[in-house]
């Protein structure tokens, strides 16, 4: 049975003059708005030396990353752009003319298999790689050091455990922010978290892995050359979470083992007069949260800190050796001044380690923010701190609080930590 | 010659007077005297106009005024919500005054006795006919109705039943939950053989049921429930030394012993047939220490694999605390988590948080195997 032909077929349609004029109109606009969202699209994606650059691997996990995406990529475009560009056609070569419209049919079995097989075997063959790379990245059997890695609002703390791998590491080494590594070395980086869920993401290294309180879960760290490589949190975990950054600081083995010796220096107490009042400042105001290896008590007691009575996370970064990392506050800020900063983080590969190891001193230290940050941190960075605001933590605070610092103590606590080398 | 309105608003006003008369004679009360003087007055005068008017009856013979008048529509049948919705205003006032749950009672009753009076409400001014007007009524509430009532009637059985069960002792439970099984059961089969009988009968059988279980659910409520013995855990004893010592404990009771977690656990501690302790940081494996790193103010999974002949728990010890004593003193005892006693083969899961670095304890941290002098294995919390 033929099915009956609409009668709308014979019809020849037309607009009135206003339609027609709002046609026009729309369509000049969707012409420009198109044509901006398309030169945005292209220059957002035009950043010279980008830090975070998924596109610029630089450690072979990344690189597995990379090499899969190209072709994953490149397949996802081919496709889109066919699928656009027969859409496209269909648009123009049948637009609205006022003509009839077509008789309307039903069911084209030929087409709707191929159409359903083509994108099968198409993601087939995307599957292939992806799933090989995923293993590739969960193979950890050539693991030669572990990193423990654990997020906390926000900062992150990085603790090297007890063990034979990266050289040998008799005691446990903690630090935060920058964690440290040795070049071509099979790092896995055991992460969790002390409070929510955050993510740890290092672009140019590997892929995110999230850090989950009470559970812990392993991610690759591998550079291929010595130099700083950038990432931050992935994973939105409250009110500075776009201020949780931390860094990757690849180093030649010798080089590594040279930072490894330097952060089991033993203490010493500073010689200088102003240093040692900051010292008695520190453990006055300081040292409730933050650990000091090494610092003892008039008795001779070491003086163990009690994060964990003050900072809802339980932690705060340990400062033993603050100045041999150049980024403070969650790696938010530098701890090199604007001068010193490239001489490190642009140096060539060869001149690096050496230059990073120098770690900052008098003459390089971002001493405007560090008193800004030390004068009142609430300020720099939000973070929950206000006393009035503390009741669902029992007056636990998250992050730093304001301290009341005198100018003088300030004077007295620089001094003090740039003593931390 | 007095009218019925008339003859009780005379009643009335007479009582006021007595009253106001009797009230300022002998307990010299200003206010109430004028109180019920104004009363008395009021009510005076209202018998008088109503006397006056004769109850504003309409003259029986007056056909054609009956007939029009409002009064000779049907009158909309008798509604118990507004008694709901202010037995609903009075359950709000009393929660606000005691508990918050009442509060709430209050307002859903309140609520629902607002809806339903204003659908029937409006549903009597559909038409003059009280039958087409319920239907109305019935067809826009019963689909919410039904479902609500049979939802409520459930629970408030349910919780009967449960208060039934919390009231008689753990043997009893049995025995009833077997007993109304069987009824349950009986009756169904007789309904299912005997198609005939009548529906009267099945709802009366099902009502004396529910009476019965909301009856005894009430007095079991009223009573109380047994006494409940809280099983111990090995939280609760292991300031007792539970993770000191190899034997049963009530906590060790029935406890689950066979985990599924293979993944996100900080370590895996495995006591060996030989009685030594070995740890495997999962996924990776390159720690090759003697001691376990472990993290600080961090929770913190291990898995206990024992793989020993015998049944033994995993305890660890991270240093000392402070607790109170029975006399009001003070006491020094080992800070210990354990797990409980696991069976040869199995494995549990510890979930524990260390806030000190093992360098404040004088021995350092350590995990243990009561029993077994051998297994030993230190912790570092840096």
């Amino acid at each position: 049975m033929t099915p009956k032909r609409p009668e709308a077929a014979h019809e020849i349609r037309t607009e009135s003059q206003p339609v027609q004029i709002v046609k026009q109109l729309t369509s000049r606009t969707s012409v420009r708005i198109g044509a901006v969202a398309t030169l945005g699209a292209v220059l957002v994606g035009c950043a010279q030396d980008a830090p975070q650059d998924t596109w610029d691997p630089a450690g072979p996990s990344a690189q597995k990353i990379h090499n899969l995406q190209w072709p994953v990529f490149a397949v996802a475009g081919i496709v889109g752009l066919t699928v656009l560009s027969v859409l496209g056609f269909i648009f123009f070569r049948y637009r609205d003319r006022g003509q009839p419209i077509p008789e309307q049919s039903h069911g084209k079995p030929a087409l709707e298999i191929g159409l359903t097989i083509l994108p099968a075997l198409i993601l087939i063959g995307v599957a292939i790689p992806t799933v090989g790379t995923l293993f590739a990245l969960n193979d950890f059997d050539d693991t030669d050091c572990v990193v423990n890695v654990t997020g906390q609002q926000w900062w992150w703390e990085i603790d090297y455990p007890a063990q034979d791998g990266c050289g040998g590491i008799e005691t446990p080494i903690v630090t935060s922010g920058q964690m440290v590594i040795p070049t071509n070395t099979s790092i896995v980086a055991q992460v969790t978290s002390r409070d929510v869920i955050h993510s740890w993401w290092i672009p140019r290294l590997n892929g995110k892995k999230d850090a989950v309180p009470g559970r812990v879960h392993q991610v690759k760290v591998e550079a291929d050359e010595p130099g700083i490589y950038a990432g931050q949190c992935a994973e939105f975990c409250g009110l500075s979470h776009a201020n949780m950054r931390m860094e990757v600081v690849a180093l030649d083995p010798d080089d590594f083992a040279t930072w490894k010796a330097e952060q089991l220096a033993e203490y010493e107490s500073p010689t200088d007069e102003l240093a040692l009042a900051g010292e008695a400042t520190f453990v006055a105001q300081c040292a409730r949260c933050h650990q000091v290896d090494g610092l003892t008590d008039a008795a001779g007691e070491p003086i163990i800190s009690r994060p964990d009575e003050n900072v809802w996370s339980g932690a705060a970064p340990n400062l033993t050796h603050l100045m041999s990392r150049n980024t403070f506050a969650g790696a938010t800020f530098d701890l090199l001044d604007a001068e010193c900063r490239p001489e490190v983080w642009e140096a060539p590969p060869e001149e690096f380690g050496e230059r990073y190891l120098a770690g900052v001193d008098a003459e390089c230290l971002n001493e405007p923010e560090l008193r800004s940050w030390l004068r009142n941190a609430p300020l720099m960075k939000p973070m929950y701190t206000d006393p009035e605001k503390l009741g669902p933590t029992d007056g636990l605070v998250r992050g730093m609080p304001y301290l009341a610092l005198s100018e003088d103590q300030i004077d007295e606590l620089i001094a003090y930590l740039l003593d931390r080398q | 010659m007095f009218t019925t309105g008339s003859k009780l608003l005379i009643g009335s006003a007479l009582a006021a007077t007595v009253a106001a008369v009797i009230y300022g004679l002998t307990l010299d009360g200003a206010m109430g005297t004028v109180g019920l003087v104004a009363a008395a007055v009021a009510l005076w005068f209202l018998a008088g106009v109503n006397a006056v008017v004769r109850d504003a009856n309409v003259f029986e013979t007056d056909d054609a005024s009956v007939n029009a008048s409002a009064a000779a529509h049907p009158r909309p049948g008798n509604s118990l919500w507004p008694l709901a919705l202010a037995l609903g205003a009075v359950v709000v006032a009393i929660g606000l005054v005691t508990q918050q749950t009442y509060v709430v009672i209050g307002f859903v009753l309140v609520g629902a006795a607002g809806a339903e009076w204003m659908v029937q409400a409006w549903a009597e001014s559909t038409s003059s006919d009280a039958e087409f007007n319920e239907e109305v009524r019935e067809r826009v509430m019963q689909p919410l109705e039904f479902p609500i009532l049979g939802a409520a009637v459930i629970g408030i059985l349910v919780y009967a039943f449960s208060r039934i069960m919390l009231w008689l002792s753990k043997e009893g439970t049995v025995v009833l939950f077997a007993v109304v099984a069987a009824i349950v059961l009986a009756i169904a089969a007789i309904i299912a053989m005997r198609p005939s009988v009548r529906t009267g009968a099945i709802g009366g059988v099902l009502a004396v049921g529910a009476i019965l279980v909301i009856g005894g659910g009430v007095a079991a409520g009223i009573d109380g429930q047994r006494e409940i013995h809280e099983h111990e855990t090995v939280d609760g004893l292991s300031e007792e030394g539970i993770c000191e010592s190899p034997d049963e404990f009530e906590a060790d009771e029935k406890a689950s012993q066979t985990i599924a977690i293979k993944q996100g656990i900080a370590a895996e501690i495995t006591l060996a047939g030989d009685g030594t302790l070995s740890f495997d940081v999962p996924g990776p494996s390159g720690q090759g220490a003697t001691a376990l790193t472990l993290p600080r103010s961090s929770t913190v999974n291990i898995a206990f694999i024992n793989e020993s002949d015998h049944e033994r728990r995993l305890s660890l010890d991270h240093g000392t605390e402070v607790v109170q004593t029975e006399d009001g003193g003070e006491e020094e005892i080992p800070n210990q988590t354990c797990t409980t006693l696991v069976e040869d083969g199995g494995s549990q899961l510890m979930t524990f948080k260390v806030d000190l670095p093992s360098a404040t304890a004088p021995d350092g941290y350590f995990f243990f195997v009561p029993g077994v002098d051998t297994a030993l294995l230190e912790v570092v919390v840096p």
